[in-house]
């Protein structure tokens, strides 16, 4: 017989935090990463060690708003609601398009996303070009973390147990100006793991670069961002001389590090995330 | 319905159950007193078996091996090195070595993590590439066949020539991904064992188990259930797990059920074989062919299969549609302590087509000169001899063929097209490749009349309802429904008046395996005989029955010690045409059109055909540029099917495709068969084109990112 499992579905929010507060529990929000992590073989149920909670259908989880140039997005929106979102920057909807395919869209959520924390989560590499903010919220109030810091390793987050992922913030993100772009390459063109991912962020102010971002993903445990790198091309003008651009690549040829396994090798990651950089680094904008 | 042209599409007869969801699979099949079966798999790839030691069983669970097989300990396919249960050596990493059987598929699992198996290790052969260095070793060569022009002759020719190729092609894994994994049921009843599950061929299953039960005719039955793709996955594998789960139905007395989910069935079932195929031709000053010598040796995993048979068809294939001057091959199937390959939708033609389609386009840009110009100069005519000495008697359309697609692809326009926009485009790069083909239908040689022995049935019933009894599968290909077309059209009765129950080996003669692209072909042709003369006996109201069995064309005779003789009694032909864009940041592919034109002699079925093209051809591409599997130390790293990476819709775009009439006598209404011919030109004619877009030449298949963005970089590394 199947062994029995608590699962709380509370109506609402505070409600969830308090239980969150007095027991440690699995959240579940689509589950589509959850599902697959807890499977068992065929013909046995999913084994769970904790009491289930669900939290996607919480209203206070799935709203998208603005507040001045910033942009918040509700952990428990769905892939699907934000590409139909009027709100959602366009290379995030590209981003999104390029995630799983629509059963999975209609599911999966973003709070998941950053919650799994997966080297190869499509939607990370952009939080991090847009230096997005995580909002946690417990029995205790609210705190917000960067996503570089909140994301530490392979589904490893700085989350308490009692606290939810309530929102995503992305900084004056509705500003003018900036060219923002993502590519993933995977091994087909739906339903794929990235092997490797790019975002690029620039913000230029009459050919000067006024602010530059980068990451990488799937190339190391978490996304690769350096500001260090970043800061040398500010202030410079458009187009980059060769050398500049060189330069760049040979800096995050030293830190990118990435592994073989059954999806790709380490030659291939490294050698197209850093051609995907150049290409970015030699657009005439 | 009353069938006019024989071609125009008709409802499928499986559609309601499919469309609906209602038609069961066997894992969705539960009986009384069912107990469910678990195998333990060797861990090693090469070693033998020192001790066992087995958990405490609680009640109702049991453990089933080798003792416990009534007859000899192995699958009965050819030859007799694939055991049912290893008892002594294991051969690769996923061998089943024991059934663990009980209630509860929980508790199974358990039991079987607590199962102890003590090996000693001796040294495996884990590469094609080690088996071929090895290969006079006892036991590595399974078998080998040569033949064509006299080596004093070619080294003669080559002494005088102006110049000699040598290439060296490789290709690779191709795992059927069928949406139904494998699965078998063994009903117990006192008297009688009844194997239900999917599977391609019932007499195959039965011939097993009347070796492994050692027991009479009546006492086993098998019976085919909803079967949910094959690609040859399902022609030789499911008779292992039949005997796996017979013998532990015999043992226990229960039912047995045996299904794998998909990351065993990627793991442990065959796939298509990886090969290695080297190309020697001399060439005159002016690029022509002289003579050509194919040496061709094929991975056969830890048991031989149906391997020697994959390499027959092969190595009758490694001219492709050619005629060449003083040709010569040599062929090995080759023993790997991996798992084991076999049957799968071309059956050794898929390689041979990639190698000899490559090797020929690597030829022409030798003599300058297009590939589909230079690949013209040597194609086949009819009455031209094959390379064994057969003879191509039917008409070839192959020219009409080709001609249609340059004009309906505007092939010289895009070429020149392609050309500017690649050199105006640094990211992206264009190109259109070419393949052409032809597939050989049905047995090789005289297997149909000297093994197989097709015979079929029809029943007529009071209501005048007649009933196909052949004991061929539907696995999604739709031969329930163009087969029942024939009847039909035949006996000018109504189509929804002819049925075709799930056939039981109890109810139906042997028809032969659903293999080889013979159904419709030779199951078909007798059929409609049979259906002719049932019509001439028609007595309304009446139970009737007729029978019919094979009767071979007379050819040149086949003689499978000196490989001469007409191969196959009959030709399918195609033609492919693949425009793809190449990222040259990533490698990555995109297919942007297809073309596709073939000759199949006649069309059953619109529809049918389109599904056989459509699927065929998403297939054969993606061989040849996104499938990715490989081997490492012994063990299958893609377990899951995105790892592994099948064309998605979103990879596949619309297939331009046409099909020729041409009609051949001894097939139905003039159909030959159409099943594998639309996989083999994909993978040369994507290969073809990537080569165009990067003006560059590749020795291998799959061309995956990683391999274009290597090549790109290394030689960009030399210029540097
Ligand atoms: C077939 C398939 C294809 C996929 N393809 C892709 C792809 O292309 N790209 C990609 O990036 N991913 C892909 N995924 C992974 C997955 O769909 C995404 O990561 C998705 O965003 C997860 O969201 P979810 O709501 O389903 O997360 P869940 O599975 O519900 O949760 C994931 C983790 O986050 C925690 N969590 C979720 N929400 C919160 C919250 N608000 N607060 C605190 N903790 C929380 C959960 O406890 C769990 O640990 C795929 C998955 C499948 C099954």
């Amino acid at each position: 017989m199947a062994e029995k499992v608590t699962a709380y579905r509370f109506d609402r929010i505070d409600e969830t935090l308090s239980q969150l507060n007095r027991e440690d529990c699995a959240i579940i929000a689509g589950g589509t990463d959850v599902m697959v992590l807890h499977k068992s073989r065929r013909g046995v149920p999913p084994k769970f060690s904790k009491p289930i909670v669900f939290i996607d259908h919480l209203s206070e989880l799935k709203q998208v708003y603005q507040t001045d140039k910033d942009l918040h997005i509700g952990a428990c929106c769905t892939y699907t609601e934000l590409l139909e979102h009027p709100l959602i920057p366009t290379p995030i909807k590209s981003a999104i398009k390029t995630i799983a395919a629509p059963a999975i869209r209609n599911r999966g959520t973003v709070g998941g996303n950053i919650c799994n924390a997966s080297p190869a989560g499509d939607m990370l590499p952009l939080l991090y070009v847009y230096n997005a903010k995580v909002l946690l919220r417990s029995v205790n109030g609210d705190r917000f973390v960067a996503i570089s810091d909140f994301i530490q390793g392979p589904r490893r987050i700085q989350r308490l147990h009692n606290e939810i992922v309530t929102e995503i913030i992305l900084p004056s993100v509705l500003e003018e100006g900036t060219h923002v772009i993502f590519e993933k390459v995977g091994n087909r063109n739906a339903d794929a793991i990235a092997k490797v991912s790019f975002a690029g962020f620039m913000r230029i102010n009459k050919e000067r670069i006024e602010d530059i971002r980068f990451a990488f993903g799937a190339v190391g445990p978490t996304m690769i961002r350096s500001r260090e790198i970043e800061k040398k091309l500010v202030g410079k003008t458009l187009p980059l001389a060769d050398a500049e651009i060189d330069t760049i690549v040979a800096e995050f040829d030293k830190i990118i590090r990435p592994i073989d396994d059954q999806r790709s090798t380490a030659v291939y990651r490294k050698t197209v995330a850093l051609n995907l950089l150049r290409y970015f680094l030699s657009l005439k904008q | 319905m009353k069938l006019n042209d024989i071609s125009t599409s008709v409802p499928k007869k499986d559609h309601k159950g499919k469309v609906s969801g209602q038609l069961p699979y066997i894992s969705d099949v539960k009986v009384e007193n069912m107990v469910y079966g678990v195998l333990y798999r060797s861990p090693i790839a090469y070693g033998k078996i020192s001790t066992i030691q087995l958990p405490n069983l609680p009640a109702g669970y049991e453990v089933v091996g080798s003792e416990q097989i009534p007859g000899p300990n192995y699958v009965k396919i050819i030859k007799e090195d694939q055991p049912i249960f290893a008892s002594e050596w294991v051969n690769y990493i996923g061998e089943p070595i024991l059934m663990l059987v009980g209630k509860e598929l929980n508790t199974l699992y358990r039991l079987l993590n607590e199962v102890k198996i003590e090996f000693e290790e001796h040294q495996a052969i884990y590469t094609l590439e080690d088996a071929i260095y090895r290969k006079s070793e006892s036991g590595v060569t399974m078998a080998s066949y040569e033949f064509g022009e006299s080596l004093e002759i070619i080294s003669a020719i080559e002494h005088g020539a102006h110049q000699i190729i040598e290439e060296e092609y490789d290709t690779g894994y191709q795992e059927h991904v069928y949406l139904e994994p494998q699965g078998m049921l063994a009903l117990y009843k006192d008297d009688e064992i009844i194997v239900q599950g999917s599977m391609q061929c019932l007499y195959y299953i039965k011939n097993a188990l009347l070796s492994a039960l050692a027991c009479g005719e009546d006492e086993v039955r098998v019976i085919q259930s909803a079967t949910g793709g094959g690609f040859g996955g399902k022609e030789e594998y499911p008779s292992m797990m039949a005997c796996h789960v017979a013998v532990a139905a015999r043992a226990v007395k229960k039912s047995v059920m045996l299904v794998y989910d998909r990351s065993e069935d990627m793991v442990v079932t065959t796939k298509r074989h990886p090969a290695k195929i080297n190309y020697r031709t001399s060439l005159d000053k002016d690029g022509n062919i002289l003579s050509m010598c194919v040496d061709l040796f094929l991975d056969a995993g830890a048991n031989e299969g149906l391997s020697s048979v994959v390499l027959q068809r092969a190595l009758l294939n490694s001219a492709g549609v050619y005629k060449i001057p003083h040709f010569h091959a040599k062929g090995f199937v080759l023993k790997t302590n991996t798992v084991p390959n076999g049957a799968f939708r071309g059956f050794g033609a898929p390689q041979s087509f990639a190698g000899i389609e490559s090797h020929i386009g690597h030829l022409s840009k030798q003599a300058k000169i297009d590939p589909l110009e230079y690949k013209r100069k040597y194609l086949v005519k009819q009455g031209d001899p094959t390379i064994t000495k057969g003879n191509f008697r039917d008409p070839v359309l192959m020219e009409e063929m080709i001609e249609d697609l340059l004009y309906s692809s505007d092939y010289k326009k895009k070429k020149e097209d392609f050309q500017r926009f690649n050199q105006q485009n640094q990211r992206y790069k264009k190109g259109m490749g070419t393949s052409l083909f032809l597939h050989g239908c049905g047995f090789t040689g005289s297997g149909e009349r000297d093994h197989i022995k097709a015979t079929v049935k029809l029943v007529k019933t009071k209501n005048d309802h007649v009933s196909l009894k052949i004991s061929n599968s539907d696995m999604g290909q739709g031969i329930l429904t163009t087969l029942c077309k024939i009847v039909a059209k035949e006996l000018d009765i109504s189509y929804e008046q002819v049925f075709y129950p799930d056939p039981d080996t109890k109810e139906v003669p042997d028809s032969g395996p659903t293999v080889a692209s013979r159904t419709t072909m030779i199951v078909g042709k007798l059929l409609e005989r049979a259906a002719r003369k049932l019509k001439t006996q028609w007595l309304s109201g009446v139970e009737q029955e007729v029978e019919e069995h094979y009767i071979h064309r007379e050819m040149i005779p086949w003689n499978e010690k000196t490989f001469t003789g007409d191969a196959y009694p009959a030709y399918s032909w195609g033609v492919n045409f693949v425009e793809v864009e190449v990222d040259t940041l990533t490698g990555n592919v995109r297919l942007e059109k297809v073309y596709a034109n073939y000759e199949v002699g006649k069309v059953i079925d619109e529809r049918i055909m389109k599904g056989q093209i459509d699927g065929g051809l998403a297939q054969g591409l993606a061989y040849g540029y996104l499938e990715k599997m490989t081997s490492k130390q012994g063990k299958i790293q893609q377990k899951s099917i995105s790892d592994y990476g099948p064309p998605t819709s979103l990879d596949v775009v619309p297939i331009d495709s046409k099909v020729f009439d041409n009609p051949y006598t001894d097939g139905p209404y003039g159909a030959k068969g159409a099943g594998e011919l639309t996989l083999i030109g994909g993978a040369p004619a994507v290969q073809s084109a990537i080569e165009n877009a990067l003006q560059t030449s590749f020795q291998q298949i799959p061309i995956t990112p990683e391999v274009i963005i290597n090549s790109l970089w290394t030689k960009e590394g030399e210029e540097g």
